[in-house]
């Protein structure tokens, strides 16, 4: 038995074919030892530590079982307040985001002078970074040094307290994060459009389709799989949205933007939860699990 | 229409009129939907370009004056006409006494940023192409699982998987070091896959020419398959330096030492230090911005690529 298994090792590595499999494999391992080490390995993490009462200083310092679970759902209305919100802000943040990029992507898509420029336009604010964008809209929003305000106020307007008001914060988060985004999906849309056959709305033009009718019975269906895209992108994003928050409400005013990244950020890194804030990051995982899917199954059954 | 091809070859005066009356329509109805385009166009410009002039208008001024010009508004609210100064770069870059001892300087940041993101990009490089190449190109047994096993990191949420990072990279001993802000970033799954598919593309014949000279395995992708990929390789690697140059939440959580702030970590903390000083703050948003839309500017087509690469997954 061991001298076949030996004389099987020497002959292993003696075969070229073998010994290609171990060269090809060496430049496919560290990025493999990459994704091992920094995302698989931190869920696995966050998951043993969901049942731990884990301490920054202690470490694993008692096993609790599920009661990270059960103080989620049963003890901190705190969280289930932060998870309305987030649904709020997703639902209307991809509702915009979708409606927008379309017209947006119907606009920049024509054969008119200047449309390469709108286009870049919309997207110079995809490529800066979000805090600079946050911090920006905050100090153009400020409610009494602020130029949107001072514009406000001499087409004769009311004044508005934007961010500092506790019903208008969250619609202004929402306004700042599709103004920062749109421009990627309307960037999608429009290669999407551009694959759309001329053919095809010059048939519909012979049938006698105007073109809203055009709009809805060709372009729309043609570019079903962009727009698929665009939302369950979107729907990712809005369900992790964190920087406008952390850099210009911290969740007030009166928690009304309290959205539940920035709180399980929190909980981790201001109050030291981590046990904690571990359980309610595998909740957050198993939530964008369950609505990617369920958005999969009612885009493609249509 | 038939009567007239019936009664006669001459139109009436009364159809000349219709003819001329239907033409002026269509010249009118061209001029409105000009005009509609040209208003709808203005809007769309004012609404997406018009926070950045503010921006960059404003940095060029004193607090006082900003604050002056804010109400009524006008073009003179946006444009500094008179009164500019560059006092808030200067002080923003610490390149005078008073900014360097106020901790205001933000030269340090810039400089971390632009060496991280550097470091990310070379070595994205090296090790994506590396996978890419692999999976593109080169047999092994049941390579398929083992690309599920690299496209299923795509699915874990980032925000989600920052806080558990956090003590994975604490117990490697990197947080609060510079080698927290690039390790962790050294291959994206999202990268492979992308590259994964331009070097599919190209013909095997070139590399069964190669074999046949006898060049080994790193010969062929240095001097067969990368060449050929140029296009590919510049589009992510302006993917990728906009990602680190752009990232907020991570070095927020991972560095806690001024000195290795990046620049988005390093203007979030001025905000909220120096509230009041409104020209250094849009100054600090200039220089925060400055390289990447530059970078975009230059680059247009491959950034539009990078988001064209990214719907692919879709």
């Amino acid at each position: 038995m061991t001298t076949i298994t030996n004389s099987g090792k020497t002959s292993w590595f003696k075969k070229q074919k073998n010994r290609n499999y171990l060269v090809a494999f060496l430049f496919v391992l560290p990025a493999l030892i990459n994704f091992t080490v920094f995302r698989y390995y931190p869920m696995i993490w966050a998951f043993r530590a969901s049942f731990w009462d884990y301490s920054l200083l202690q470490g694993f310092k008692k096993m609790v079982g599920f009661d990270n679970y059960v103080r989620a759902f049963t003890a901190d209305p705190i969280f289930l307040q932060s998870l309305k919100t987030t649904f709020i802000y997703a639902i209307f943040y991809v509702g915009i985001i979708v409606v927008l990029a379309l017209a947006l992507a119907v606009f920049a898509n024509q054969k008119k002078p200047g449309v390469g420029a709108i286009r870049a336009f919309i997207f110079i604010p995809v490529v800066t970074s979000f805090i600079v964008v946050s911090i920006v809209w905050g100090m153009l929003l400020n409610p009494d040094l602020g130029i949107v305000n001072g514009l406000l106020q001499t087409l004769g307007l009311n004044r508005l307290m934007f961010l500092t008001s506790k019903t208008q914060a969250l619609p202004t988060l929402i306004a700042i994060s599709v103004w920062k985004d749109v421009g990627y999906s309307v960037i999608i849309l429009v290669a999407g459009l551009k694959g759309v056959p001329e053919m095809l709305h010059e048939a519909a033009i012979v049938d006698g389709a105007n073109s809203w009718q055009r709009f809805w019975s060709v372009t729309l269906p043609s570019i079903k799989r962009q727009l698929m895209f665009v939302v369950v992108w979107a729907t990712m994003g809005a369900f992790q949205v964190f920087i406008p928050v952390y850099s210009l409400t911290q969740g007030g005013p009166s928690r009304s933007t309290n959205v539940v990244v920035y709180y399980i950020y929190k909980e981790a890194f201001i109050f030291g939860e981590m046990g904690y804030a571990s359980a309610l990051s595998i909740i957050l995982l198993f939530i964008l699990l369950g609505v990617s899917i369920f958005q999969m199954r009612i885009l493609r059954s249509d | 229409m038939s009567e007239i091809n019936n009664t006669s070859t001459q139109f009436s005066d009364e159809q000349l009129r219709e003819f001329a009356r239907t033409k002026r329509l269509a010249v009118l109805a061209k001029i409105g939907r000009g005009i509609f385009y040209v208003f709808i166009y203005a809007l769309i410009a004012f609404v997406f370009v018009m926070p950045m002039v503010y921006v960059l208008g404003n940095s060029l001024r004193t607090s006082q004056a900003i604050w002056s010009n804010v109400f009524p508004a006008s073009w003179k609210s946006f444009i500094p006409f008179e009164g500019i100064t560059l006092k808030n770069y200067i002080q923003a870059l610490g390149l005078d006494a008073v900014s360097k001892g106020a901790g205001m300087d933000l030269s340090n940041a810039l400089w971390i940023s632009f060496a991280s993101s550097a470091v990310v990009v070379g070595l994205s490089l090296i090790f994506n192409t590396g996978a890419a190449y692999f999976f593109g190109r080169l047999k092994f047994p049941k390579k398929n699982l083992i690309l599920i096993y690299v496209v299923a990191t795509m699915m874990i949420p980032q925000q989600v998987v920052l806080v558990p990072l956090y003590f994975v990279v604490k117990q490697l001993g990197m947080i609060n070091t510079f080698w927290a802000l690039v390790v962790p970033w050294y291959a994206s799954p999202f990268i492979v896959f992308a590259l994964t598919q331009f070097m599919t593309d190209l013909p095997y014949e070139l590399d069964e020419a190669a074999i046949i000279d006898g060049a080994n395995l790193f010969q062929i992708l240095w001097k067969i398959v990368l060449p050929n990929c140029l296009p590919g390789l510049l589009t992510v690697s302006i993917l990728e330096f906009q990602f680190i140059w752009n990232e907020f939440y991570w070095p927020l959580i991972a560095v806690s030492n001024q000195d290795l702030y990046p620049i988005q970590v390093a203007i979030a903390g001025q905000f909220t230090q120096e509230g009041p000083q409104w020209g250094r703050v849009f100054a600090a948003m200039v220089i925060a911005s400055l390289p990447i839309i530059i970078l975009f500017i230059s680059l247009q087509r491959y950034f539009y690529e990078s988001v064209a690469m990214s719907g692919i997954k879709g």
